[in-house]
């Protein structure tokens, strides 16, 4: 029995015309991803680890070559499908959190429902409560997002990529601003989140975070380079003993 | 429409999330709407003001005067002036018309015992008081025998009174007119200001035979003849009526123009009418202005606010809300600020025409049009200035606004 593909790309390429040069971000990108798996991006800035991420995110579209998600062929939606998509099937998570400022951490995590069309969630508040103690704040359900820490913001960040229970999440360095430990909880979160069956895919830099996932891609000038399944995975307590010997 | 509820509920968070902002961006329109408001009101004020002066002049008036055209920068009398002829003949044949008097404005000299002073004399009959409606304040009035007797009596204003007289009754005291002795037997209940601003109060009626034949020799012809029609659903049959007696009168053959005017009420009234209304409308449409520029404050607000939203923009577009639902919210969030603004712009409005009237007096009916005007224009501007900026909003590119700094 084959698993569901979330993602699979064929031969997707995304050229940036700048005058009369073109610049090549990404050539002849295949990737499979199935449900369940867990997966870091990696590569050097430049590397078109942004432009893939645009992509897969549904935020832009491929020069050539198709991109299906969740068995939708994305390449022929229009802006409000391509936004019913993101707000159905994708939830995100951006380095800067991007939270609402002044505003209440469940309000914050019920923002995706309030784009969602379809009718299916009655409940907001419930769900986003529900997402918050998923990772883990259900005490600071009320909180505005300036009295929370960064980790606690990236936290509702990623409840808020939970609440809509979409069939991807994808990760923009979600470490990048926090703290050593910090990011190491939050890369825990994604193993307990992984291990509840939610698909992730995360673009970094840091090798130690990648270090979490169960398969690394890595790109070089816009193509895949290698894509491998990680044989040693990092543990919260492996990462932290490490982190202690190098501190 | 569920859609529609959810994103006014965004765009009320974000208004609640920025309070002080938004409250100094929609002062502009609060002050916008309650100059319209009080411009107008105070303009309706004005007009209501006017009207009250002109019936205030006496119902049913009609005015009999010698046609005069404007040359050269003066009034020329264009045909002979109105007399004793066409006096006698609508008093004689006029069935619309019940009351008539002559006037005759001279001006001369008037000493009392305690003052003297330049001043217009009204030479008229008895009947002018019911044509104008004028009431005492002490005396009485002059009667048709002393008209006929060019008795030497008058009646005097309030104003005059005061600067001739003092504190002293005037009542049967004397006053020289020109030299002329006068006895004062009525004095006129104050009247204010009139239509035109002139002070009714400063005035002497005096019999118009008496100004014709004692006071500056023999003068033949009246200025106006003042005339009352029966009552007020009459007054266009008897300005027909004495068109037509006048012309017979004048000897006016038929085809030839009339060398003569008569000017009813509602003439005035409409004319006053038209001076105030105009002014109303300039008034308001000056106030607009600021109404405007409070629309660009909301517009330059607006446009801040989605520079510094940017990735807020970003973040909404990326989680799934469409350029409709960007554009609904940043509009909505123009549309309420200036509504809001509306708002307290008209409680403004009504407030300040209520302090003026306890300043002043001068009484301002808030219209309920200007409400209307105001409210809606606030709004107008709210969306004239506010789609531009949603729509900027709405059309970012959500890479870009995801990464913005």
């Amino acid at each position: 029995m084959t698993a569901k593909k979330v993602i699979e790309t064929k031969n997707l390429s995304r050229v940036f015309k700048n005058g009369d040069i073109e610049v090549y971000a990404l050539t002849n990108v295949n990737i499979s991803i199935e449900e369940g798996e867990f997966v870091a991006i990696m590569g050097a800035s430049g590397s078109g680890k942004s432009t893939l991420l645009n992509i897969l995110g549904c935020l832009d579209k491929p020069t050539s070559g198709d991109y299906y998600l969740d068995g939708i062929h994305v390449n022929k939606l229009n802006k409000n499908e391509l936004a019913a998509v993101r707000n159905q099937k994708i939830g995100f998570i951006f380095q800067s959190y991007n939270l609402l400022s002044r505003t209440s951490a469940i309000e914050n995590v019920e923002l995706p429902l309030i784009y969602n069309r379809t009718g299916k969630f009655t409940n907001p508040k419930k769900l986003a409560e529900k997402a918050l103690e998923q990772v883990g704040l259900k005490s600071r359900i009320y909180h505005k997002t300036n009295e929370l820490s960064g980790g606690e913001q990236q936290r509702v960040a990623i409840a808020r990529a939970l609440v809509n229970d979409p069939a991807l999440i994808l990760s923009d360095e979600a470490t990048g601003n926090l703290d050593s430990k910090t990011s190491i909880d939050v890369a825990d979160l994604f193993v307990k989140l992984n291990n509840e069956g939610k698909t992730i895919l995360m673009i970094t830099h840091e090798h130690d975070i990648a270090q979490f996932a169960k398969r690394i891609i890595y790109l070089r000038d816009g193509s895949v380079l290698t894509d491998e399944l990680i044989k040693n995975r990092s543990t919260k307590e492996s990462a932290l003993k490490e982190l202690a010997l190098t501190t | 429409m569920q859609q529609f509820f959810k994103t006014f509920k965004v765009a009320f968070q974000a208004i609640n999330k920025n309070r002080s902002r938004s409250l100094l961006t929609v002062l502009g329109i609060i002050i916008g709407v309650a100059a319209v408001i009080m411009t107008i009101s105070a303009g309706e004020g004005a007009t209501l003001e006017v009207q009250k002066q002109i019936s205030g002049l006496g119902t049913n008036l009609l005015m009999i005067y010698t046609k005069t055209e404007h040359r050269a920068g003066a009034h020329v009398r264009m045909g002979k002036p109105v007399n004793k002829k066409d006096f006698d003949m609508l008093q004689h044949n006029a069935v619309w018309i019940s009351k008539l008097s002559p006037l005759i404005v001279d001006v001369a000299q008037a000493i009392g015992p305690n003052g003297y002073k330049s001043i217009a004399i009204y030479g008229v009959s008895d009947q002018y008081f019911d044509i104008l409606s004028r009431d005492l304040a002490s005396g009485e009035f002059f009667k048709e025998e002393e008209v006929t007797t060019a008795g030497k009596v008058c009646v005097i204003g309030k104003t005059l009174k005061d600067e001739l007289f003092s504190d002293l009754d005037p009542i049967g005291r004397q006053i020289r007119i020109d030299k002329i002795p006068f006895t004062v037997i009525g004095l006129l209940k104050e009247e204010g200001k009139g239509a035109m601003g002139q002070d009714q109060d400063d005035i002497i009626l005096a019999p118009y035979t008496t100004i014709q034949n004692r006071l500056h020799g023999h003068r033949r012809g009246y200025d106006i003849i003042m005339a009352s029609a029966i009552n007020e659903d009459h007054i266009i049959d008897a300005e027909i009526e004495a068109t037509e007696l006048m012309r017979e009168s004048h000897k006016i053959l038929e085809g030839e123009e009339d060398d003569f005017e008569i000017t009813t009420q509602i003439e005035l009234q409409e004319i006053t009418g038209n001076v105030t209304g105009i002014l109303t409308i300039l008034l308001g449409a000056i106030a607009s202005i600021s109404l405007i520029v409070g629309g660009i404050g909301i517009m330059n607000i607006m446009l801040v606010s989605v520079t510094e939203r940017t990735r807020e923009i970003g973040t909404r577009l990326a989680i799934g809300a469409r350029e409709s639902d960007i554009l609904t919210q940043f509009l909505i969030e123009a549309i309420v600020l200036s509504l809001a603004g509306g708002v307290l712009g008209v409680v403004l409005g009504i407030a300040g025409n209520q302090i003026i009237y306890k300043l002043t007096n001068f009484f301002i009916p808030t219209a309920l049009y200007s409400i209307l005007i105001g409210f809606g224009f606030a709004a107008l501007v709210g969306i004239a200035f506010g789609y531009f900026p949603a729509r900027k909003a709405a059309k970012l590119n959500p890479i870009d606004a995801l990464r913005y700094e």
